[in-house]
């Protein structure tokens, strides 16, 4: 009883038989480790020769039902305009552009010599093309970059696009001193006409003029380029590129350590916390350059205790900008003070300053009184994926207890209906400014009518800054635009209706037997500049 | 017969329930689907933006004529189109169905081979190392998340051995990775439930009387005792099943493969409603297909089931 209550009850069957031998067992393992390692065998498929294979976050292409098809990063199409490493708008399709009528009306001229991948030549009516068919099909979401309604936001109040004599027209009702810079990338995706069906959508592959083609695209999984023979640049160096989608981000890395891709590119390509450990290792170089995203913290100037401006100062001296960049953000990330980070080139005023001083955010706390209930820090939950929000949120806490207003934090999944209800004091979350353009955050976030301003309760009511942002939106001469942008960046360092935290790089990793890695603040990786290292 | 009909309407019932809460859950979650996927394509969008977006996406119709349409779609067979890229979300999750089938039907075949495995040993001999080795590190490797066990399977046998690609499906040994690491989440549920069920069955007159006549010891278990612990195993293999369908959300994930749970993971993510109620609506109506079939196969291989 006390022997066989551990087993089974049947000793006599035990002792007759021995069943399967253990020794058995033991064969089997290793004949099915010996299956796996054999199975193997693969060396780095990552580069093999003319041919190359990435990992990206998302899938850079998303199918014919998306306006573009493909992301820009693929190089597949091309666009008019595109951004410079400083966000100022550079020739692409379009080699120039000139404006008359007081910013009425915008003539482009476009490169000589360029032909669609299905061999028909780029003309100015194409161009026409292209733009009438965003103006038809917008709203239209896309996984990468969507169509606004009414699409002001690109052209401005466009009464007309034409073709005159090879060059292409655009007409406005009210003059856009920046139009070439709203239409960077994506808004002015050019495409050759027989790419699409009637309704706009694509009718097969995207037909671009860039110096790869979409060979094949499996949703999710990966994405086949080959390098285009009558690229107008020159034929790139890799003749095919497989870009696979890896969401996981252990995995994307883990991927990159068994060689099975040389690189990782994209938006999110390493997270702040791995860039370290992938760093360390001498197969790879991770290349940090700056981006368009920049953390900001948004206060809750509608209620106290943030309608008082001497709180909203003291949170900005309580708040240790070095530590947060450094350690949370690991590097990956530089402290903010002016509102436009560096990446704005000269509207980016350096003039202006942000200062770690505990001691005085304690005197002006003293002065405007503590408040009764302790302040709530809102992060977005889907947010804290990407970057280290709890812990920023938590040290964020920490520095204002030390100046005397106590906190507490608040993750919550829809950020957007609790700020509506005006149930927060301050917000934190990232925003990027997708066409390089200053006045797209001034006036979509912080100008007296924004809707972003009114629906979450900023409560910034300035008649300066209106005036300001206004006549820089008007303005074609570079001087006074920069000059009134300053003047901006001045004016919301005192005010603080938002504050920049922190602006953030994007870390991408490359395999050091490929060179010619660089990326634009967009996150676009140049894939017709990568080549095998000799 | 009856009792077929019953059940099928029970099914269905089920399922119109399902629908509702289904429908109800996805469509009242905070957030505003139409403003994320303007914000997600790098516009901050305006209050006519989203109006429009809203209009079109049917979002400004009232939630039962909402809840009304969705469902004589699915009735049709059509789920609706992706708020993200606008493709027909049934044809997205039908492309997906056969590789979630191959990673689940894999790893189900690695969860009752090593649990049937483990537990025939276990009852030979109960007290050998190797089946106490077994049996403790079936135990504990399934204790782990799948998350982490699959982390470790890919330092190893990937980056480590570099025997195995880390994930994709590009060739026939990816899928072992991903079904090892669901399999192995599903061996202890399994594994306990087919022990304890051995151990009753050797408790049977009947097993003794076979031992007594002088049958070998695998032919008593193989024959008599798996075939008494059989309807319990295979309404645990059924529950299992379940499991692995829902644990593939993160496995395929992890592993870059293409299934419908990589699917599921990415439109939760964007806020894809349609995509996100038609994926919970399958998944249930897998579930009670599966769990059905699995009291089908109990009352076949068990007379008694079917009193």
């Amino acid at each position: 009883m006390n022997r066989s209550r551990r087993g089974l009850r049947f000793p006599v069957l035990m002792r007759t038989c021995g069943g399967i031998r253990p020794r058995a067992m033991a064969v089997l393992g290793a004949v099915l480790l010996a299956a796996l390692v054999a199975c193997g065998g693969r060396g780095d498929a990552g580069q093999e020769a003319g041919r190359l294979t990435l990992a990206a976050p998302r899938d850079l292409a998303a199918g014919p039902e998306d306006p573009y098809f493909t992301h820009r990063t693929l190089r597949v199409w091309e666009p008019l305009v595109t951004l410079d490493d400083r966000m100022r708008p550079a020739p692409a399709l379009a080699t120039g552009w000139e404006h008359s009528d007081g910013g009425r009306r915008w003539t482009f001229t476009l490169r000589g010599g360029v032909r669609f991948s299905d061999g028909t030549p780029l003309t100015a009516e194409a161009v026409v093309v292209n733009i009438e068919r965003f103006r038809r099909i917008a709203p239209r979401p896309s996984a990468f970059f969507s169509l606004d309604a009414g699409m002001e936001a690109a052209y401005g109040k466009l009464t007309g696009v034409r073709a005159e004599g090879g060059k292409v027209v655009f007409i406005l009702a009210e003059p856009v001193a920046d139009l070439p810079a709203r239409l960077a990338d994506f808004y002015s995706m050019i495409q050759a006409p027989s790419a699409f069906k009637a309704d706009g959508d694509f009718a097969g592959k995207p037909v671009g003029t860039g110096p790869y083609t979409l060979v094949s695209w499996s949703k999710d999984r990966q994405v086949e380029l080959a390098a285009n023979p009558g690229y107008w640049g020159g034929k790139p160096a890799f003749d095919k590129i497989v870009v696979k989608t890896i969401p996981d981000a252990n995995a994307r890395v883990a991927a990159l350590r068994a060689g099975e891709v040389a690189g990782l590119i994209d938006k999110g390509a390493l997270l702040p916390g791995q860039v370290a450990a992938v760093a360390a290792d001498g197969r790879f170089r991770i290349t940090r350059s700056p981006s368009v995203l920049t953390h900001y913290l948004t206060f809750n100037a509608s209620r106290k205790p943030f309608a008082d401006p001497r709180l909203r100062e003291a949170v900005d001296l309580a708040i240790d900008r070095e530590s947060i960049a450094d350690k949370l953000l690991a590097g990956t990330a530089t402290p903010g003070s002016p509102f436009l980070s560096p990446i704005f080139g000269a509207l980016s005023d350096p003039g202006v300053r942000t200062a770690h001083d505990p001691a005085r955010a304690r005197e002006l706390v003293g002065a405007a009184g503590r408040p009764a209930e302790p302040v709530s820090i809102l992060i977005s939950s889907s947010e804290t994926g990407q970057f280290p929000y709890a812990d920023i949120a938590e040290v964020l806490r920490a520095g204002l207890e030390e100046v005397g207003l106590p906190a507490r934090v608040n993750v919550v999944e829809a950020t957007k209906a609790v700020m509506e209800a005006g149930d927060y004091d301050i917000f934190l979350s990232a925003y990027s400014v997708p066409n390089g353009d200053p006045d797209y955050l001034f006036r979509r976030f912080l100008r007296s009518d924004a809707a972003w301003n009114h629906d979450r309760n900023l409560g910034y009511r300035s008649d300066v800054f209106d005036r300001l942002i206004d006549r820089a939106a008007a303005t074609g001469a570079v001087a006074e635009r920069r000059e009134l942008y300053h003047e901006v960046q001045r004016l919301l360092a005192a005010d603080r209706p938002m504050i920049p935290l922190a602006y953030q790089d994007n870390p991408v990793a490359m395999s050091t037997s490929v060179t010619g890695l660089a990326q634009n603040p967009l996150y676009l990786v140049d894939l017709a500049k990568l080549a095998p290292s000799r | 017969m009856t009792a077929a009909l019953r059940r099928v309407a029970e099914t269905l019932l089920v399922l119109l329930v399902l629908s509702v809460l289904t429908f109800l859950l996805t469509s009242l979650a905070p957030g505003d689907p139409a403003e994320e996927i303007l914000r997600r394509g790098g516009i901050q969008p305006t209050a006519e933006s989203v109006a429009v977006l809203r209009g079109e996406l049917g979002l400004d119709q009232p939630l039962f004529s909402q809840y009304l349409q969705w469902t004589l779609g699915v009735l049709r067979g059509d789920f609706g189109r992706s708020n993200v890229d606008r493709a027909p979300v049934a044809a997205e999750i039908l492309s997906r169905v056969p590789a979630t089938l191959r990673l689940a039907g894999t790893a189900s075949l690695i969860a009752v081979g090593l649990a049937v495995l483990v537990s025939v040993r276990a009852a030979l001999r109960p007290r050998a190392l190797d089946s106490r080795i077994a049996k403790v590190a079936t135990v504990a490797i399934a204790a782990v998340p799948p998350y982490i066990s699959g982390i470790l399977l890919i330092s190893v046998f990937a980056i480590g051995l570099r025997a195995l690609p880390t994930g994709g499906d590009g060739s026939p040994g990816a899928v072992i990775l991903p079904a090892l690491t669901l399999g192995l989440a599903g061996t202890a549920t399994l594994l306990r439930l087919l022990r304890a069920d051995l151990a009753a069955a050797a408790r049977q007159p009947f097993v003794k009387l076979a031992v007594a006549k002088g049958l070998t010891a695998r032919r008593t278990i193989v024959v008599h005792m798996l075939r008494v612990a059989a309807p319990g195993a295979i309404t645990a293999a059924g529950v299992v099943l379940t499991e692995l369908l829902a644990g593939a959300v993160i496995v395929e994930t992890l592993f870059a493969w293409p299934g419908v749970g990589q699917l599921a993971v990415a439109a939760i993510r964007q806020r894809d409603i349609p995509m996100v109620q038609a994926y919970v609506l399958l998944t249930a109506l897998a579930t009670v297909l599966v769990l059905t079939l699995a009291d089908l196969c109990v009352s076949a291989a068990d007379p008694r089931a079917r009193r």
